[in-house]
């Protein structure tokens, strides 16, 4: 298992992680290769769903990334998505999914340095839980 | 705090004072139409019916020993595009209500035009317990009716854990529990409290006996709900749990399509989005060692769960539906407790405020944040 490495889905808002995200790479600044990026209008779309589904697929951990609260490109859409969140965790502990395999963190344009660091961390922890079996069988 | 409400003599029985009301209703103008609960011609089950006159009135059974259309998807077909311009007054269990009250708050029932009445539910007995031996059926429903048995085993599972049986945000409600010859209408509402004056009905009685007997049952069924759901945990927490117990699941989304809270046109589970392709399943199968079908078993309750979990009013519908007996209500319950915990927010129980995914505040969900600090990188500046 020694060789094993985390694949984490990072869904990241569009007007402020992942241009933080554009940032830590036009800074060249240094994150671990394990997350797979999808770009989404806003933290507030991210429908349960998507992140059952990720699970399902094999990923082994996800990432949200929105805008600071108060900084919400749409105003309020990253309340929302705190909300949804706040659904997801208990239907984790009920499947009997690591709730820690899920990461919410806001992360703002300018914020280079801070994306680099919340990957990092969120790597190091999905690698403590080690990858997904539950999921992962015939769902 | 005690209620005024209307006495009401139950000597001819609950069902005949309820068909009194509504021909009353009718006759001085205070709704147009209602929709009352009508057995079919077979005697096996029951149908909603929209009607205005009160021979067809006593035809019906407002308080039906079963539940085979949930309510609140009569009055969702109703007003699907809106109300019209009729008033309609309709009486339904206290779960029924309370979908109603959710689907309004989901804009997919407009109540605006529609009067809601509610009773002490005593429970429904199972559609498929019912439909083999209707009559039978029917006796145990009106003695339990009739003795006022709230805690009857013919009734669905999820009845005898149902802490809202008298309690909904219906305009108005018949509460008989607990008393001796008499029941009590009162009002919750504007809407109920002016209908009760255009009728004359004068609130005299004193709410507090129906009152405190409704409180001792609640009790035990908090305590019988508490008992399930420690009994259903073993079988459903843990996703090899729910595998084994999701295993029979035929995958006929009965469960999805006779719950009023499910209402999107389309589900995604039922939509070409979620199919496969061939060769996808083909690696899948190879990789783990072999697949099931049908597909996404789990990930279907899952999906409910995240999307309507929010809104279940633990009406025992999906589990009445399964044809493979999955006891599909009680996990959905189970869950429901756990998600809507998280907002403090109990389904339709009142009649104003927003679904939890509607609203936020800025301040709030401080155990998520909490876990956004716990995810932060040392040294972080960040709150
Ligand atoms: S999930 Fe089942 S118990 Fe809950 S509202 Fe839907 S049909 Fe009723
Ligand atoms: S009704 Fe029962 S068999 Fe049909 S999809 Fe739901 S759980 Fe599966």
């Amino acid at each position: 298992m020694s060789d094993w490495q985390p694949k984490i889905l990072a869904i990241l808002c569009n007007w402020c992680s992942y241009a933080g995200a554009d940032l830590a790479g036009v800074s060249r600044l240094q994150y671990p290769p394990n997350i797979r990026v999808v770009r989404i209008p806003c933290s507030g779309r991210v429908d349960p769903l998507f992140i059952m589904k990720a699970f399902q697929t094999g990923y082994d951990g996800v990432l949200v990334s929105g805008c600071h609260p108060g900084d919400c490109h749409y105003l309020s859409g990253n309340y929302f998505a705190r909300r949804k969140f706040a659904v997801i965790k208990p239907l984790m502990e009920f499947i009997g999914l690591e709730p820690d395999r899920l990461q919410f963190s806001w992360v703002s344009a300018g914020e280079g340095e801070r994306f680099s660091e919340v990957v990092t961390k969120v790597t190091k922890d999905i690698q403590k839980i080690g990858p997904i079996t539950k999921m992962v069988k015939g769902v | 705090m005690t209620k005024k409400g209307v006495k009401i003599s139950l000597e001819k029985g609950l069902q005949n004072q309820i068909r009194d009301f509504f021909k009353k209703g009718l006759e001085k103008g205070v709704f147009d139409a209602v929709i009352l609960p009508v057995r079919v011609p077979g005697k096996d089950s029951y149908a909603w019916i929209l009607m205005n006159n009160a021979k067809l009135i006593d035809q019906a059974n407002p308080v039906p020993p079963v539940m085979p259309v949930q309510g609140a998807k009569a009055l969702k077909a109703l007003t699907r595009k809106g109300n019209g311009i009729i008033n309609v007054a309709t009486i339904m269990r206290s779960c029924e209500i309370r979908a109603a009250i959710e689907l309004s708050k989901l804009n997919q029932v407009n109540l605006e035009k529609i009067t809601l009445v509610s009773y002490d539910c005593p429970g429904a007995v199972p559609m498929k317990g019912y439909n083999r031996i209707p009559e039978e059926m029917e006796k145990s429903f009106q003695n339990a009716l009739a003795g006022k048995d709230f805690a009857n085993d013919k009734m669905k599972e999820v009845c005898g854990i149902c802490v809202d049986f008298a309690n909904s945000p219906a305009d108005l409600h018949f509460g008989f529990a607990g008393m001796e010859n008499d029941g009590i209408l009162f009002s919750n509402s504007d809407k109920g409290t002016a209908i009760l004056d255009t009728l004359k009905m004068k609130c005299s009685e004193d709410d507090s006996q129906w009152k405190n007997s409704v409180n001792i049952i609640k009790e035990q069924k908090s305590k019988n709900r508490i008992e399930v759901y420690k009994s259903i945990q073993p079988e459903v927490e843990g996703l090899d749990n729910l595998q084994t117990t999701f295993a029979k699941c035929i995958g006929c989304h009965n469960c999805q399509s006779v719950c009023p809270i499910c209402y999107c046109r389309q589900c995604y589970f039922d939509s070409s989005a979620s199919k496969q392709t061939a060769d996808y399943l083909q690696d899948k199968a190879k990789n783990r060692g072999g697949i099931g079908f049908p597909r996404d078993k789990i990930m279907f309750q899952v999906g409910r769960m995240a999307h309507m979990s929010l809104s279940c009013v633990s009406c025992g519908q999906c589990m009445d539906a399964c044809p493979v007996d999955i006891p599909v209500a009680k996990i959905f319950s189970y869950v429901a407790a756990k998600t809507q915990d998280t907002f403090e927010y109990h389904a339709g129980t009142t009649a104003d405020g927003a679904v939890p995914l509607k609203v936020y505040k800025q301040d709030e969900l401080n155990k998520i944040h909490e876990l956004i600090k716990n995810a932060e990188p040392q040294g972080s500046q960040h709150e």
